[in-house]
């Protein structure tokens, strides 16, 4: 089922009136890759978090499909909608498997008893993410980007058909990281749709088909289109109020773009 | 742990719940023998013709089951509160509940009794009773209440302020204690003490009727809990309400722990060291966890009970059983690498 999740006009605020973002009008659609980029502080997991409906926008609106998500029950909105945030500090100890499991969460009876049908979705999403191997693991005894592996592993579990992901690859190898992302835009050539938040610009560009640019400095959307049209020199060094420098892969042909040393200073 | 032994062990906790209920209800002051009561039972006198029946049905059989109610009780609101402040020390007595029961009890005490203003019944409560259950009611929803601001406060902050309000009871307590006649003194400090040798059933009605409901809301909770073990967020993503989640546990703690604690005073430990317990062997999925920990809780204050007969001639104050065994082993589990896990 093709959906779109829309934020039109959002303005939000955790301590008004000092917003974090105006006027930011953006949207994650099925069978696209969307990142969402920017640097430090400038509201990208806020605004992943108005997005999954966990924060109330000041102004502007939030639809799913062109219906207000606000007028879904949580556990309607989790079966379309899987959220995975910046930081998981999990108290309990769980076995990997088990981790994934609580992924079926809106798809269980009041009792929340696992079918079988869950545990062989479970398994699948371990495989998908390369975490079979850990699966009898304790989850507490991961290293950080195994659990990172394992907790995208528990919201693919959700079978959402639109995923927001907050930095879903900060913590993994070189290879995992490409891994991940290929598996990103693989799940969108399946229909699902992804946005995702990330630092890593190199593979937003490679792997994203959309962007949105998000700047503290003008409180909002610096820039949104094709990674192309917002991953230029002008429009990073603005966002990152910083010296920015793009040019092609050799390899790939896809933006490289890489932050200049600050200018020394001269006493 | 494989899922055999796992359910191995539950079977095990069952059995050995059953066996000290049983033992529970033939070991005191008297010992009785099943040989007896069988015999008596037979003989089809009245009670007061059959002792060994007799003790059974008016002294054991209510005394055992109080220790069952509150120590299900208890263990369900400390497994419930760990949770849902994602913290291995929430517990009721931790919270400053049983501080401010005591507290409510204390001043009952001064300004009730025999021709005291405040003296009444309610329902079956006394005024100490009462003034017990709504003073414990009233700590936790001053918590709830710091809880559920609009600023939230962090869960271990809560369970801080929890401390606090304990420990501001506590020198309320001192204050009352100054306040008060020295012959009142002796009833107060035993209340403090905690305990569950009732005689007769009224204590046990009123205390399963206001616990079993609660217990029932409380497990139907376990998979949000576990949700929650992830962090709000995750489980506010995966369509846990958490506010709402927040908002009835609190609200049922507050009750089920009030009434127990009118009932039986303080009684410490149970709600902290049973769960923990529990958990080693069942793991930490809720659904298992909090049912495992009701029987074990049970189990655990039967025992206690047992102890609190046998350990001197004449009665041992239970809550300074739970306590004695209660404080080392908690040290105990907390010598082991498992409580690790629990760094926020
Ligand atoms: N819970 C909160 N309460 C108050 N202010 C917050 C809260 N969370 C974030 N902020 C503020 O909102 C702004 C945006 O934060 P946000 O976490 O959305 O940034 P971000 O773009 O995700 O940054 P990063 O790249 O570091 O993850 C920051 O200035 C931050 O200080
Ligand atoms: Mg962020």
């Amino acid at each position: 089922m093709t959906r779109t999740l829309q934020a039109q006009d959002v303005a939000f605020a955790y301590t008004p009136p000092l917003d974090v973002f105006t006027h930011v009008t953006a949207a994650v659609r099925s069978g696209e890759v969307t990142g969402l980029v920017g640097p430090n502080g400038s509201g990208k997991s806020t605004l992943l978090r108005v997005l999954a409906g966990l924060l109330r926008p000041r102004e502007g609106k939030v639809l799913i499909d062109g219906r207000s998500s606000g007028h879904m029950s949580n556990r309607q909105r989790a079966r379309i909608l899987g959220f995975l945030p910046q930081l998981v500090n999990p108290v309990f100890s769980l076995s990997v498997f088990e981790v994934v499991c609580l992924g079926r969460y809106p798809h269980l009876g009041a009792l929340g008893a696992t079918q079988p049908h869950d545990r062989a979705v479970a398994e699948r999403c371990l495989r998908d993410t390369e975490t079979l191997d850990l699966r009898d693991r304790d989850f507490m005894a991961l290293s950080g980007g195994e659990r990172q592996r394992v907790l995208l592993a528990s919201v693919l579990a959700q079978e959402p058909d639109l995923l927001l992901l907050d930095e879903p690859t900060s913590a993994l190898d070189i290879h995992h990281q490409i891994e991940i992302f290929a598996l990103l835009k693989r799940l969108a050539g399946e229909g699902y749709g992804i946005g995702v938040v990330t630092h890593d610009l190199n593979l937003a560009a490679r792997f994203c088909n959309q962007l949105f640019l998000l700047s503290h400095r003008s409180t909002g959307l610096v820039a949104a289109g094709k990674p192309e049209n917002v991953l230029t020199e002008a429009l990073l060094s603005e966002a990152y109020d910083a010296p920015i420098r793009v040019c092609r892969h050799p390899l790939t042909g896809a933006p490289l773009i890489t932050a200049e040393e600050p200018a020394e200073v001269t006493p | 742990m494989t899922k055999a032994t796992r359910a191995a062990a539950v079977a095990g906790l069952i059995a050995l719940c059953v066996a000290l209920v049983a033992a529970s209800l033939l070991i005191g002051t008297e010992n009785l023998s099943l040989g007896r009561i069988y015999a008596e039972w037979r003989s089809g006198e009245p009670l007061s013709k059959t002792p060994a029946l007799s003790i059974l049905i008016n002294q054991r059989l209510p005394r055992t089951l109080v220790a069952l109610i509150v120590g299900c009780g208890l263990t369900l609101a400390g497994c419930s509160f760990q949770a849902l402040l994602r913290n291995p020390l929430a517990t009721p007595y931790t919270l400053g509940i049983d501080s401010f029961g005591a507290f409510g009890a204390y001043a009952a005490t001064i300004y009730g009794g025999t021709g005291g203003w405040l003296t009444f019944q309610f329902l079956g409560f006394s005024h100490v009773q009462a003034l017990a259950f709504a003073f414990a009611a009233f700590d936790v929803l001053l918590i709830y209440a710091m809880a559920s601001r609009k600023t939230r406060m962090a869960p271990s902050v809560l369970l801080l302020a929890g401390v606090t309000l304990g420990l501001l009871a506590s020198s309320g307590i001192l204050f009352l204690r100054y306040l008060a006649k020295p012959e009142q003194l002796i009833n107060m400090d035993r209340w403090l003490m905690g305990g569950v040798d009732v005689i007769g059933y009224e204590p046990v009605v009123t205390l399963f009727l206001g616990v079993t409901p609660c217990a029932i809301i409380l497990l139907a909770q376990a998979a949000k809990f576990d949700q929650l073990g992830f962090g709000e967020e995750m489980a506010a993503g995966r369509g846990v309400n958490v506010n709402r989640l927040q908002l009835t546990t609190f609200l049922v703690c507050s009750f089920m722990t009030g009434i127990i604690v009118s009932k039986v005073g303080p009684i410490g430990f149970v709600g902290l060291i049973v769960p923990h317990a529990v958990r080693t062997v069942t793991g930490s999925r809720h659904r298992i966890l909090m049912p495992a920990s009701l029987v074990a809780g049970g189990a655990f204050l039967c025992l206690c009970d047992i102890l609190a007969r046998k350990l001197m001639t004449g009665e041992t104050p239970i809550g300074i059983i739970t306590s004695l065994i209660g404080a080392p082993f908690f040290l105990y589990l907390l010598t082991r690498r498992r409580f690790t896990d629990w760094e926020t």
